[in-house]
């Protein structure tokens, strides 16, 4: 069974009787149990997948009405709600946690009859750009398993690079889609704020994560798109994708698009192969006739301080919730007064989310507010009209998604501040809540670059269509494992 | 410069108990020190944009029934009521 195909092939196949669904997923769960061990993807997989594609094969069989995926394996990022099933955020808080609920986007998903494989790693609370932050340990990059995968959604990359699935639901709120997908070589998608509705995402900032698609190919990430956008009576925040097909003239081409190309995400720090890939992207965009200049947007060298005291802030609210009354583990509360027993029970929390709450107590509170939370809130506003000043002259932009390749295990995770600076070029998109996408672009010293492409709000469309020609433009090598 | 005792003090608010102390408290002086760019932004004068939703386009404002009884599926859930630690004086 070849299990490396794209997501729309994999569904023409099903469709046309040449793959069975059964088969396909039973391949697909054989091949977890034979690399995951050595990649750890996954944090749980779902025995009743095989049951789910069987009765897929059989409403084909008899001609019954199909759902748009087919039966097609898709994994989750475990801070998203399935229904019975243990959402764990990674986290010991939640290790025993059973979903009382779907997530909406996985309803959706269920209702074009996707089946969902496993739950899939991340740093815990999706705080992390490495996967090293989980509480189960980290995941591996299959490029080099020496290597970090990127994060948070490390476990959703590495599943569909390593054909581990055909596609993945990750969160994003600083880059956590998109980061993992640049070092992965996946096509990462985070839509406009909105798009996609986070009821039954686990919180973390809510102000500005949202979920996006991990893929194989651009096309595959607009099919998800297709399935999962949409107003949500659940999430007040969502917006009408007014019934946009994602899909449908994607390959128009980017003839006579303006391009900005964001001069503080290409100067000090980039690794000087990323720098390469960057103008080789650039010149291959050019070629298909778009036109590419530099543009300055002085806020995102603030766009880092900013982001980590807004998303520790909304943190530090968030979690307030794990208390072990409400949620948490076993733990009885005899002889234990009530501070003492909540302080407690967080010690079930990892290191990287206290250091997270003490912060977010910390920059909001009163006589500190003003020096850090609100001047943060203010270098949002002004990104943000910086970024929209931009979308008056360019109809997209364009940067490396990371600054550097991936880096070994261990080797940043001592250091917050060189941890912090992995995200300069992914921030923006979420401060500004606008669209953005990684699309597998290089590969240098058997290490995966992205490119990454935004747009101005609700313009998915035109994003996919700059990066389906993009990603027309190159052939990569497939993943070694 | 924020100081150790602050950052003690504000790990008490969140009810965050920590042991190896000194490696908890440097890490975190660290990242709030990053923090400290935001003064050069000169950002002193920006207005904080909110998103703006008229009341019109929330949802109702209604119980909506949820098929499971969640309560039941607390640790400490007791037939009648909930066990929580003892509140101190």
């Amino acid at each position: 069974m070849n299990l490396r195909i794209s997501a729309l092939d994999y569904v023409q196949g099903v469709k046309n009787g040449n793959v069975s669904a059964e088969d396909f997923v039973a391949s697909t769960l054989e091949r977890i149990s034979d690399i995951d061990e050595r990649l750890h993807a996954f944090l749980s997989v779902n025995d009743d997948a095989v049951d789910q594609a069987r009765s897929i094969d059989k409403k084909v069989k008899s001609g019954d009405k199909v759902g748009a995926c087919f039966g097609m394996p898709i994994s989750i990022k475990d801070n998203i709600c399935i229904k019975n099933s243990k959402t764990t955020c990674a986290s010991k808080m939640l290790e025993n946690f059973i979903a009382p609920y779907d997530a909406t986007v996985i309803t959706k998903l269920r209702n074009q009859d996707a089946v969902f494989v496993g739950k899939v790693n991340l740093d815990e609370f999706a705080m992390g750009l490495s996967t090293e932050f989980s509480a189960f340990g980290p995941s591996k990059n299959p490029w080099n398993t020496e290597y970090v995968p990127g994060g948070s959604s490390g476990g959703s990359a590495v599943s569909v690079s390593a054909f581990e699935c055909i596609a993945s639901l990750g969160s994003d709120t600083g880059g956590s889609v998109r980061n993992p997908a640049s070092f992965c070589s996946t096509v990462g998608y985070k839509p406009t704020y909105g798009l996609i509705s986070r009821y039954g995402l686990i919180s973390y900032a809510n102000s500005i994560e949202q979920i996006g698609p991990l893929t194989r190919t651009v096309k595959d990430a607009a099919f998800m798109l297709n399935i999962i956008a949409g107003l949500d009576e659940n999430d007040n925040t969502t917006v009408d994708s007014k019934n946009t097909d994602y899909l449908s003239g994607i390959d128009s081409g980017i003839e006579g698009k303006r391009i900005g190309i964001i001069k503080e995400m290409i100067g000090e720090g980039i690794d000087s192969r990323v720098l390469s890939a960057t103008k080789d992207a650039i010149s291959k965009l050019e070629s298909l006739g778009a036109i590419c200049e530099e543009v300055s947007l002085d806020m995102v060298k603030y766009s880092v301080a900013a982001y980590y005291t807004i998303t520790a802030t909304e943190a530090g609210s968030n979690l307030a919730r794990y208390d072990n009354i409400r949620y948490g583990y076993d733990f009885t509360v005899e002889g234990y007064e009530f501070n003492s027993y909540i302080s407690k029970a967080r010690r079930n929390f990892g290191p990287e989310v206290k250091r997270r709450m003490m912060i977010g107590g910390f920059v909001p509170s009163a006589g500190h507010a003003g020096k850090y939370f609100l001047k943060a809130l203010k270098v949002k506003s002004k990104l943000t009209k910086e970024v929209n000043e931009a979308f008056k002259r360019f109809d997209l932009l364009i940067s490396p998604t990371v600054p550097i390749l991936p880096f070994r295990i261990g080797e940043k995770i001592d250091d917050p501040i060189s941890l912090f600076l992995v995200d300069i070029n992914t921030v923006t998109a979420n401060l500004t809540g606008k669209p953005a996408i990684s699309v597998p672009f290089a590969i240098a010293n058997g290490l995966p670059i992205g490119i990454q492409l935004m747009a101005d709000s609700m313009n998915d469309k035109l994003l996919l269509q700059a990066a389906f020609a993009l990603e027309s433009t190159i052939t990569l090598p497939e993943v070694p494992t | 410069m924020v100081t150790q005792e602050e950052i003690e003090h504000v790990s008490k608010l969140m009810k965050i108990e920590i042991d190896d102390h000194r490696e908890y408290v440097d890490k975190v002086k660290k990242m709030i020190g990053y923090f400290d760019v935001l003064d050069s932004a000169g950002v002193e004068s920006e207005e904080i944009s909110m998103p703006e939703i008229q009341i019109s386009s929330l949802r109702e404002d209604r119980y909506i029934p949820f098929s499971d009884k969640l309560i039941e599926k607390l640790n400490h859930y007791k037939g009648t009521y909930v066990r929580a630690p003892k509140m101190s004086s």
